[in-house]
């Protein structure tokens, strides 16, 4: 079971939510469809500026594997007001640890706009069809 | 029998071709839809995250432009491109990147050996294309990609997007003073016959008929927006 402290996106970024700061990643799931289990087929990740204001919806940073590219979307809508410089150096680190180590960004939240957030039984429910 | 949209397009401006990929990946009410063109002029394409300098033929080529799938730079002359764009839950695309490459390469392999050569997926081994420090996707490979003769066949990336993906591919009809010593297909100077292969194959193996069609009118409008900017030089330099 993935953690239930935080929400999902069907696009497979999670958020988790504490007072005002929202902090983003993306799940193992997402790792999984990007390198198949090779961490190493990992080659880059792109994060936003701090200061960046987001959308909810909106693309925030895009990630690139050895055959494909895809973009991070987030679930809320804020200010970034941190990013995790220590992922793009080592990309290994949303294998090893998505949920903790592993997160993007944390968004200061300016209003009460998000994306359709899943619990945790909706987001497994979702894996469960793909898988 | 599931029907796609066939847009062909040879000769077309390099801006054309990147601006219209990048509308059918936005466009959610797009069907399926596949491409086969050529570039006149001739341009050299850089992958979405490819650093400018770390590619020397950039400097050299007459028209650059960068694409938004990622991989390394190609030289398109002498070649066929072909793009699909569809939803990631299309039986082609759904799962792991891998398993997608792996379902459109072998259909890719099949259609190039009616062509004459004997393609297969790299696999584990080095090829005799791979040279360091090129930036060229012809001369780095990985074991999903199509080889002959022990050389790198068909350049090959994917843009994921809002539940979309777009497959970009690429075929060597002959040299390239950039995309030097990959495999080619002999014998062969029309794309317009691979593209016949291709077609024959996703209709006989995976019973896709491939409709002529050509893009709405929005898809062309955006096509225009998104091609200034695969061309414009602060977008090909941005890093």
């Amino acid at each position: 079971m993935r953690p239930d402290d935080r929400n999902y996106l069907p696009s497979h970024e999670w958020v988790k939510i504490e007072e005002q700061t929202a902090t983003i990643g993306i799940t193992d799931f997402a790792v999984d469809e990007l390198c198949s289990g090779n961490e190493g087929d990992l080659v880059y990740c792109d994060l936003p500026e701090l200061g960046r204001v987001v959308d909810a919806g909106e693309t925030f940073g895009e990630i690139e594997s050895v055959k494909a590219v895809s973009d991070l979307n987030s679930p809320v809508s804020g200010e970034v007001v941190e990013v995790n410089s220590e992922i793009e150096d080592h990309l290994e680190i949303l294998s090893d640890d998505p949920w903790d180590r592993g997160w993007l960004i944390r968004v200061k939240l300016s209003q009460e706009k998000m994306s359709e957030l899943l619990d945790v039984l909706a987001y497994e429910a979702l894996i469960a069809e793909k898988e | 029998m599931e029907t796609w949209r066939l847009i062909t397009s040879w000769g077309t401006p390099p801006e054309f071709n990147m601006g219209l990929d990048g509308a059918l990946l936005e466009d959610a009410d797009a069907p399926p839809t596949m491409r086969f063109y050529s570039w006149t002029p001739p341009a050299l394409s850089l992958g979405y995250f490819q650093r400018f300098d770390e590619v020397p033929a950039a400097s050299e080529a007459f028209v650059v432009v960068r694409r938004i799938t990622g991989g390394g730079a190609i030289h398109h002359t002498n070649e066929l491109t072909f793009s699909i764009s569809a939803s990631l839950d299309h039986p082609l695309f759904e799962g792991p990147v891998t398993r997608s490459y792996t379902r459109l390469h072998d259909m890719v392999c099949e259609a190039l050996s009616n062509a004459g050569c004997e393609p297969a997926l790299r696999g584990d081994s080095a090829l005799l294309s791979d040279v360091e420090d090129t930036g060229m996707c012809f001369h780095h490979s990985t074991p999903l990609d199509i080889a002959w003769e022990g050389r790198k066949g068909v350049g090959s990336a994917q843009r994921r997007r809002n539940g979309r993906v777009l497959h970009h591919g690429s075929i060597k009809l002959g040299s390239s003073q950039y995309d030097t010593g990959v495999a080619e297909l002999e014998g062969l100077e029309d794309p317009a016959e691979v593209a016949q292969m291709i077609v024959e194959v996703f209709r006989e193996r995976a019973g896709i008929r491939l409709q002529p069609g050509v893009p709405t009118h929005a898809e062309r409008m955006r096509a225009d927006e998104l091609g200034e900017r695969a061309i414009d030089p602060d977008f090909v330099r941005r890093r």
